[in-house]
């Protein structure tokens, strides 16, 4: 009874308890200053993983550089006419100026080399070094354009209407203040040309951006809806506060202690406090249950000793629950997950701790006067809601297998459902598909080659192999066969820029728009080259012995799924022509499908691993296997609801769902625990003999459905209405948070109150040994 | 620090830093005489050329040329003619410029694989020359008039007397450049290329001055790019002037055949 002992300590010394809150709050609090914040997911994988260690390499050996945006420029009938044209000029001209941006090698109409055959000589410049006036010389320019494949598709479309300036990032530089300083640049421009800013960077830290504004905003907000419906249901200012500040209280510490070990504040631990409030919401039984207590005794302190004796086990077991959820997060392998899990779980801990002190604590603060005239309303029988939850219960109690048949049916099609479901992700599509972010990258993936960039590294293994008409054939096959799937836009290798030289240096004659058949011309073409261009034109493509050379894949999509494709064609490509080269993918857009399916397989597998824990936790609670199985029932059928709701809708199981999938175990597992601990404690108030027995079982079954029930249905729509206002954030996966949640709660508390009063009567006679009093 | 004790330090600062004295010659004036000596010593030059292009990660590719450079006239024409012994499989490229300093170069080459001279049209001398580091003009020179020039101060560079001048460009992918430029010799000894925000782009550094028949001469010279990591370290050997090349040197017909009188 130590326990209870420290309940009674807690009442006896409520302020000596206040204080030490207080005190431990304010030294958390502390440490919140020293906060710092960690927005690219890009850190959700640590700079020595392999896919990392791999992509900092090759953009070494070919000066390639992380992140690039991509400007588009469009114009109702065509970008090539010079006032349009002075506008890229300028407008690239000012982008050279912006701090972050790597300005040697922005690419634009004023900027890409240009390697042409001129009265009988060659050319190589700037495609636009002085804007063409004339419509002899606009014509000129639209010839070169779309007779080029170094042009077309990427810094202009085919229907001439779009062309882009691409904009690559230094190290380090942030997307969205160079995004914000382009587009400061372009809203200064008049003219008929609309203006597009995307590419991973801005995606990237506009979400970022955008994620802390709307923890600000809505992590506040679902704070005071809360506390609204806190308060409407218990019809007791002080009572509300008390929850607020338990879970103030908890996200003080939580966040005071991750702040305090150093960690940054990452996309994922931002969603903490939000998690904590959730959590927080199981004291609601404590609440509820005085509520209940004090209405019967009138005695503020024996309600208290009552309530905490009646809801300690059920609170210790549902927190000990949560805390296994997430636990199994400190076991994956992506750190910033590990963190989010051991910062709830401290914070569940807390949270725990305060319920056996603080409340218990705050409860004898409360006026008397006030609590009798709330508490009134607390009896079962006059009560709708009570009534209603009767009817709910007793309708599972007395229908139990066209209940249970129902339930089975509806998982059987949610398991038709689930057969659909998309793993994918794309960060584009985090935001809503009206935002700028989304119709800027729309819009250009649309006109031209695409705004997500791969890289295939083909390694011959051999210096100068590069140079061999062989491999260049093999690489110039390599991009057709690429370039016939669907999602690839633009392919460019160092082929393209040889067969150009061939055919420049024999008059523009497309005949010689191919691969030459000796190594020596490959080596000159590519030495003239080299002497006229600039130096990241060839470094971008080939390494510095020609061992190895670089494809650039433009993706007409940032879907995850679509790099994957690529690298498959690519790996059937090398199958059917076995070779000395080895194909292996690289870039952003592969680092966003190896990052995808990390932290996606980590969720799952943790998933899977808490579903034991879990259930190993139901077994210890129950001291029984059959009611841990009974327990499960309601928390999986709920789940695998969602999935296959979330199948059937076609919406990509992608990491916010993926994360969603613990909090959802570690919840809907409380309402399991209450239902039956309380269940079990009212056969054993009430002396039942459950298995001999069945109509006490079911009035027991409708008193459970009713009153720890409405405990049940509290914490359910408390929950669903915090969330609720998620539905209304800008970005989508914090509308799906709030879609999910919001019907996890309810499903959960459904299937509690209804499917397991209709699964323990049919069961009575295998869970409960005959003349068992339990 | 007291006041005194400052105005003390300051004034030692200042002697050191020699300040730029009504006797010193124009920022331009100094320039002047830096190109003429760099660029155009003695009526015409031969000599060896190793280049090592160097990336970050420190891998190599190395160019092995001989250069020969004509003066012609008196308003700063020249000719130049670069054939290239190595990388091998480019051996036989040569290359020819002829310099006006008033309008475009013009550039032909020559390409062994396809026997073919081409004329390269070129408008920007700031490319990079043969994807090293350095661009065409820093390897045959500026024109005086392109470029505001403003005398810093005097001081000494590892060792060497120097004036400090700034070059301001009309137009141009750099903003500033600062050249260290020897007092007594007047070859530059060291370079910085400056962007509008102030940061270096690119260095020039002489690395070994050698005198050559009477001229002295830069044998060793390094160009950094200190925004890619990239940089290109030249070598002159077997450096001769005033032999005496024809004119006839420097055009299409020994662009295809090397004149073996000088290319070894």
């Amino acid at each position: 009874m130590k326990r209870h002992s420290l309940v009674e300590w807690s009442i006896a010394h409520p302020r000596a308890v206040l204080w030490l809150v207080l005190l431990v709050t304010a030294a958390f609090m502390t440490q919140l200053p020293r906060m710092r914040t960690d927005t690219n997911p890009k850190n959700m994988l640590p700079p020595t993983s392999d896919v990392r260690v791999w992509n900092d390499a090759v953009d070494q050996t070919f000066a390639l550089y992380e992140d690039m945006i991509v400007v588009g420029i469009s114009h109702p009938r065509s970008v090539l006419n010079p006032a349009t044209l002075a506008r890229v000029r300028d407008i690239t001209a000012a982008i050279l100026g912006i701090g972050g941006v790597a300005a040697r090698d922005v690419t634009s109409f004023t900027t890409i080399d240009n390697v042409t055959a001129e009265d009988g000589g060659l050319r190589v410049a700037p495609l636009l070094t002085k804007i063409p006036q004339t419509q002899a010389e606009l014509a000129a320019l639209r010839k070169t354009l779309m007779d080029s494949p170094l042009f077309i598709d990427r810094i202009v479309s085919r229907d001439e209407r779009t062309t882009a300036i691409y904009v690559p990032l230094e190290r380090g530089a942030n997307g969205k203040e160079v995004a914000d300083a382009i587009r400061a640049v372009v809203a200064g421009q008049s003219g008929e040309e609309r203006y597009y800013v995307a590419g991973d960077p801005v995606a990237r830290d506009t979400f970022g951006a955008e994620m802390f504004k709307l923890m600000g905003i809505f992590s506040p907000i679902a704070g005071m809806i809360m506390l609204a419906a806190i308060y409407f249901m218990f019809r007791n200012p002080a009572l509300a506060g008390a929850m607020m500040l338990v879970s103030m209280v908890a996200i003080v510490w939580t966040m005071g202690l991750g702040i305090g070990l150093g960690f940054p504040i990452h996309i994922m631990s931002s969603m903490a406090p939000v998690f904590l409030m959730a959590i927080a919401t199981d004291s609601i039984h404590i609440f509820n249950e005085f509520y209940f207590r004090y209405h019967e005794r009138r005695d503020k302190r024996a309600a208290i000793l009552d309530t905490m004796a009646a809801v300690s086990r059920p609170v210790r077991y549902t927190a000990l629950a949560t805390a296994a959820g997430f636990a199994v997060l400190l076991f994956m392998s992506i750190v910033p997950v590990r963190v989010f899990g051991g910062l709830i779980v401290f914070g569940t801990l807390a949270l725990r701790l305060f319920s056996f002190t603080l409340i218990p604590a705050i409860l004898t603060f409360l006026r008397e006067d006030k609590l009798g005239s709330a508490s009134a309303r607390e009896d079962e029988r006059p009560d709708p809601t009570a009534a209603a939850l009767a009817r709910l219960g007793g309708w599972g109690a007395n229908a139990p297998v066209a209940t249970v048949l129902g339930g089975l049916v509806l998982v059987a099609v949610a398991g038709l459902g689930m057969t659909r479901i998309v793993v994918n992700n794309n960060m584009v599509e985090w935001f809503r598909a009206d935002s700028e972010v989304r119709i800027a990258d729309r819009t250009i993936n649309q006109a031209l080659g695409g705004t997500s960039l791969g890289y295939l590294v083909v390694a011959t293994g051999q210096p100068e192999a590069v140079k061999q008409p062989r491999t260049l054939r093999y690489i110039e096959g390599l991009q057709r066969h690429v370039e016939t799937l669907p999602v690839v836009g633009k392919t460019l290798s160092v082929v393209d820029y040889v067969k150009r030289i061939n055919r420049v240096l024999h008059d523009d004659d497309p005949k010689f728009d191919a691969v030459p058949d000796s190594a020596g011309t490959v080596a000159q073409y590519l030495f003239l080259f080299a002497m006229s261009a600039k130096p990241s034109d060839l470094d971008n493509v080939v390494d510095y012995p020609f061992q190895t050379a670089n494809v650039w894949v433009q993706l007409k999509t940032w879907d995850a799924a679509a790099m994957k494709d690529v690298i498959e064609a690519a790996q059937a490509y090398q199958g059917d022509h076995p070779q000395q080269a080895d194909i292996k993918p690289a870039g952003i857009a592969y680092f966003n499908l190896v990052w995808n399916n990390e932290v996606l397989w980590d969720m799952l597998k943790g998933f899977i691993l808490a579903l034991a824990v879990v259930f190993a936790i139901l077994v210890a609670n129950f001291r029984s296997v059959k009611w841990a199985l009974v327990g499960y029932i309601p928390l999986l059928f709920t789940i695998l609801l969602i999935y296959g709701v979330v199948g059937f809708a076609g919406k990509d199981f992608d990491m916010p769902i993926s994360v969603l999938s613990c909090l959802a175990l570690g919840m809907a597992v409380d309402f399991s625990i209450h239902f039956i601990s309380r269940l079990k404690q009212r056969l054993a108030e009430t002396g039942t003999d459950a298995a001999s027995d069945p109509a006490a079982l079911k009035e027991a079954l409708v008193w459970t459905a009713a009153r720890p029930g409405k405990g049940i249905l509290r914490n359910a729509l408390l929950f669903a209405a915090a969330f609720s206002v998620m539905l209304f954030a800008p970005l989508t996966p914090y509308m799906a948070v709030g879609a999910f949640i919001v019907a996890m709660m309810l499903l959960a508390a459904l299937f509690t109150l209804l499917y397991l009063p209709a699964l323990i009567v049919l069961l009575r006679g295998w869970l409960f040994k005959p003349g068992e009093k339990p | 620090m007291k006041p005194v004790l400052r105005s003390v330090v300051l004034l030692l600062v200042l002697a050191v830093r020699a300040p730029v004295h009504a006797a010193d010659p124009s920022g331009a004036e100094i320039v002047k005489r830096s190109l003429d000596a760099f660029y155009y010593a003695g009526s015409d030059m031969r000599a060896r050329v190793t280049m090592k292009l160097i990336n970050p990660q420190g891998q190599v590719r190395s160019r092995d040329m001989t250069m020969l450079r004509l003066n012609t006239g008196t308003s700063g024409d020249q000719r130049y003619y670069i054939y290239f012994h190595a990388p091998a499989d480019v051996k036989g490229t040569a290359f020819l410029v002829w310099k006006y300093p008033a309008k475009e170069d013009d550039r032909w080459i020559y390409v062994p694989a396809l026997k073919l001279v081409k004329r390269i049209a070129a408008d920007d001398k700031r490319s990079s020359f043969v994807g090293s580091d350095f661009t065409y003009e820093d390897v045959s020179g500026r024109d005086l008039e392109d470029e505001t020039h403003t005398l810093l101060r005097s001081e000494d560079l590892a060792g060497r007397p120097v004036y400090v001048v700034e070059s301001k460009p009309k137009a141009a992918e750099y903003a500033r450049r600062i050249s260290w430029i020897d007092r007594e010799r007047w070859l530059p000894l060291k370079e910085e290329y400056q962007d509008a925000r102030g940061a270096t782009m690119r260095v020039f550094t002489a690395d070994k001055v050698e005198q050559a028949d009477k001229h002295w001469t830069v044998t060793a010279r390094t160009m950094k790019n200190l925004q890619s990591g990239h940089r290109t370290e030249v070598v002159f050997q077997e450096i001769a002037y005033d032999m005496g090349l024809r004119p006839d040197v420097f055009t299409e017909r020994y662009l295809r055949d090397a004149p073996a009188q000088w290319v070894r």
